[in-house]
């Protein structure tokens, strides 16, 4: 019953451990499951709408078949849509970086770490903020990501709304399936941002398994040394250990 | 075989190490979950080892490459991720042991008399710790890599006379670029990991001299049976080494839990700002520390003066060494000293309330827990020795409980 | 929970079969963990995307060779011209070579013929003595080596003697023919992609 002492310093050092950084302003969180299906569909709407611009330079062509199961033939057919993508190489965009400076004034981030550095969510809210405004030179602004350069590459999906939320054009997409395709784009990218995780899902049972089965054994092995002292109580609790017998593993420990 | 181990033992001392230290060491029979962290400690430590070998075998220290050689790592090298994830993932556990295995000598008095040197070398190994986190952090080379380094190495110019060039030698230039990384990669993987190595030792040499302290904070040593060992000690081989395996398998479950499904424990442990690339044109959206330095930092922020802030911050490093001379009661554990627990108990929260305020963004709203917060932690110090001259204790009993 | 009473002796089956459980179930994590920890140490797949190159044959006339780095080891392509490939059938009627069919499985089994190569005209080899890993020098006129000789390649170091195939000459100090990786022509004929070493070739 003594043993409560460690408690409080536990608590607190869990508590400590449980207060995240949150992002300013209100974020919304992409709708949907995430699953090895999402990410192919995502990946696929990511090279249609995406790949022209952005690279995702450390995610090869090739681990879309090793994580998530794709052939290389739908690789190729429909995500290595860029000319000289190179199946071995890491996802590139079709403009080139000095084109593309051209166009939008700074070069367009490759986004290979982009969910981990802002999170899913900042990043759904992102692609579903954009509005009209006239004054900017793309024509675009954004509510999270004010005077952004990226022109909203998903309107014709999604409609055209200003800043009021007044609907300028209709998406050809209903408001449902828009939205489950952004999610999809966001799914994708939290997997190229971290493509353990499938790996890693798949292995955690197994490794946690043998883990507790080695607790487990490992527990009743201490509980088979410690009867020793467990079976010497005396009446008020204390424990002759000197009356203890030599029980040595191996004779050679003496 | 036993032939041959005669010949080893005439030449090595093996057999005499397997004595002194494991099958008659006499241990307290008493330790509770808190003295686990000690060889979880030794364990982790182990593990970083392997892992930060592995990293290393991998990483480019430049400027230009050492963030993508990271990124290698996470994306093309096999097993990449789980390497990196026990070194980054590890770090963060290995504090949480650190500050439990500090927590538990503060409440059992293990800093005491006979081991006051015991706890100076134990708290040492946390300063170096504090180090070779640090220089770890620089290493892959993120955006909060860079802030950090250069936050970290400013704080240094602070010190009178000798700081500007202080600055200057650990950056290697005007600011955080490859001799920096260079040189802080020597200090992680040689330097000071040496002297990390050098410092566990000690302690587990000194440990073994004086004697493990127990939750009772009684001598074992003070009553002994008839053939010379303590009544209430154990041979730490076998009983503690069967159940420090026990510890290690369940510490291992956990490691891996969170390894496998929340590597970055939600930005806590790997925070997200490390995945932007090191610019030295575009600053943080809020710099903090990791979440086991914060608190230094958080003290650092609740004073408005560059000089004085600093120096409230060293003041609270520095502190706890003087523990074992600032504690004048005659009883060591806190289980017979209310007052003292409920000293501790609010430190430990004053602690974690701090490592909380300092990952917040510098706002002023946090300055009032940011000085009350100092202000308890200081204060625990300074008033230590008068509170424990004139606290009521409980009686002690003879021998070790339960 | 085990009986309590017994107060003298501890089971020590008990305690030997836990043991060994224990060390058992400890050694598969240790060692599973082992393994992964080896496995990183393997070439990565920025090595592996690096692995094959790409050569645009373009530039090499007739009779001319280029000579390329790939995967750090020197590869020669030879465009090598009908008189070139009468000299192969003349060492083999000469009984100069060692192995003049190739059954040592020195190049992939789609170059195991007089030409050791997919294509008559186009020599691709790594350019490496199998004696001691020097870079022979190519020698493709008549006689400029030894009187009787009909083109090759020539090492500096040993003397080793290779004919316009890569194929060892008699008398020389390297054991086996020059090894031929595996490669494939685009489909226009335009370039060559060198993309792994053959796995049997020894390269010295």
């Amino acid at each position: 019953m003594m043993r409560k002492k460690g408690v409080p310093v536990l608590v607190g050092a869990l508590l400590s451990l449980g207060v995240t950084v949150a992002h300013a302003g209100s974020l919304i969180s992409p709708p949907g499951s995430f699953s090895k299906s999402t990410v192919i569909a995502g990946a696929k709407l990511f090279a249609d709408h995406c790949s022209a611009c952005h690279a995702v330079s450390n995610l090869r062509y090739n681990r879309l078949a090793i994580d998530l199961g794709m052939s290389k033939a739908e690789i190729k057919k429909d995500i290595m849509l860029p000319s000289g993508a190179n199946y071995l190489n890491g996802m590139k965009p079709a403009m080139s970086q000095a084109e593309a400076k051209k166009w939008f004034g700074i070069p367009p981030p490759n986004l290979s770490h982009i969910v981990r550095a802002e999170g899913e969510p900042w990043v759904y809210t992102y692609l579903t903020s954009f509005y009209w405004d006239p004054t900017r030179p793309s024509g675009w602004n954004n509510r999270v990501f004010p005077e952004v350069a990226m022109p909203n590459v998903l309107a014709s999906w999604g409609g055209i709304y200003t800043k009021s939320g007044k609907q300028l054009k209709a998406g050809s997409e209903s408001p449902a399936a828009y939205h489950r395709q952004v999610a999809a784009i966001v799914a994708f990218l939290r997997y190229a941002s971290d493509p353990s995780i499938f790996a890693r899902e798949a292995l955690g049972p197994y490794v946690l398994g043998a883990l507790v089965l080695l607790s487990l054994v490992s527990y009743l092995l201490k509980k088979a040394y410690w009867k020793d002292i467990d079976d010497r109580r005396d009446a008020e609790g204390h424990i002759n250990t000197s009356a203890m017998p030599k029980n040595k593993t191996k004779p050679d420990d003496t | 075989m036993s032939k041959f181990a005669d010949w080893l033992n005439d030449r090595f001392p093996a057999r005499e190490m397997m004595r002194e230290h494991m099958t008659e060491y006499y241990a307290p029979k008493n330790f509770n979950i808190l003295y686990y962290t000690g060889s979880l400690l030794l364990f982790m430590f182990f593990l970083q080892l392997i892992s930060g070998f592995l990293l290393m075998a991998h990483y480019v220290p430049t400027s230009q490459d050492a963030f993508n050689s990271v990124q290698g790592i996470m994306y093309d090298t096999k097993w990449g991720w789980l390497i990196r994830y026990m070194h980054v993932d590890g770090v963060s556990l290995i504090f949480v042991l650190l500050y439990l295995h500090i927590g538990r000598g503060m409440l059992y008095g293990s800093y005491r008399r006979p081991r006051e040197l015991l706890w100076i070398i134990g708290y040492v190994i946390y300063i170096l710790m504090m180090g070779e986190a640090f220089f770890g952090y620089i290493l892959p080379f993120g955006n909060l890599s860079y802030w950090a380094g250069q936050v970290i190495t400013s704080i240094l110019h602070a010190i009178p006379f000798i700081g500007p060039g202080l600055t200057t030698l650990a950056r290697g230039g005007p600011g955080i670029g490859t001799a920096t990384l260079e040189r802080f990669l020597a200090l992680h993987t040689v330097l000071w990991f040496l002297m990390l190595v050098a410092m566990i030792l000690m302690h587990i040499l000194a440990l073994h001299q004086v004697g493990s302290n127990n939750p009772d904070g009684i001598e074992i040593k003070a009553l002994k049976g008839p053939d010379g060992h303590p009544l209430d000690g154990i041979p730490f081989h076998p009983y503690y080494t069967v159940k420090d395996i026990f510890g290690v398998a369940v510490w291992l479950t956990i490691f891996a839990a969170i390894i496998f499904y929340a590597p970055t424990m939600h930005g806590v442990f790997l925070e997200r700002t490390t995945f932007f690339r090191a610019n030295p044109m575009v600053g943080l959206p809020d710099v903090t520390p990791p979440w086991y330095l914060a608190p230094y930092y958080a003290m650092l922020r609740a004073v408005p003066n560059k000089y004085w802030g600093i120096g409230l911050m060293a003041l609270a490093i520095v502190l706890p060494f003087f523990l074992p001379w600032l504690d004048r009661n005659p009883v060591h554990s806190s289980r017979y000293r209310p007052v003292y627990r409920a000293m501790i108990i609010l430190m430990a929260v004053v602690f974690f309330t701090l490592a909380w305020v300092g990952e917040q963004p510098p706002l002023p709203k946090y300055f009032f827990i940011e000085r009350l917060g100092a202000a308890i932690y200081i204060g625990f110090y300074v008033l230590l020795p008068i509170v424990s001259s004139i606290e009521p204790t409980r009686k002690v009993p003879e021998r070790v409980q339960a | 929970m085990t009986v309590q009473g017994q107060k003298e002796k501890p089971d020590m089956a008990r305690r030997r079969f836990l043991t060994r459980a224990t060390t058992v179930v400890g050694a598969a994590v240790a060692g599973t963990l082992a393994v992964a920890m080896v496995d990183s140490l393997e070439p990565t797949a920025a090595e592996e995307a690096g692995a094959s190159t790409v050569v645009n044959l373009t530039p090499i006339e007739p009779g001319m060779q280029l000579t390329v780095p790939w995967q750090k080891k020197p590869v020669i392509i030879v465009n090598r011209v009908p008189d070139m490939l009468t000299t192969l059938k003349m060492v083999e009627a000469k009984g100069l070579l060692k192995d003049p069919n190739s059954n040592v499985p020195q190049q992939p089994p789609y170059c195991k013929n007089q030409y050791r190569s997919r294509k008559p005209e186009w020599l691709v080899m790594v350019r490496i003595c199998t004696h001691l890993c020097c870079i022979p020098h190519y020698r493709p006129k008549k006689a400029s080596v030894t009187p009787w000789w009909l083109g090759g390649f020539h090492c500096p170091c040993h003397g080793s003697m290779y004919d316009l195939s890569g194929r060892v000459i008699k008398g020389s100090p390297a054991p086996h023919n020059m090894a031929v990786p595996e490669y494939t022509f685009a489909a226009d004929g335009k370039s060559v992609t060198i993309t792994k070493m053959y796995p049997k070739a020894h390269l010295c």
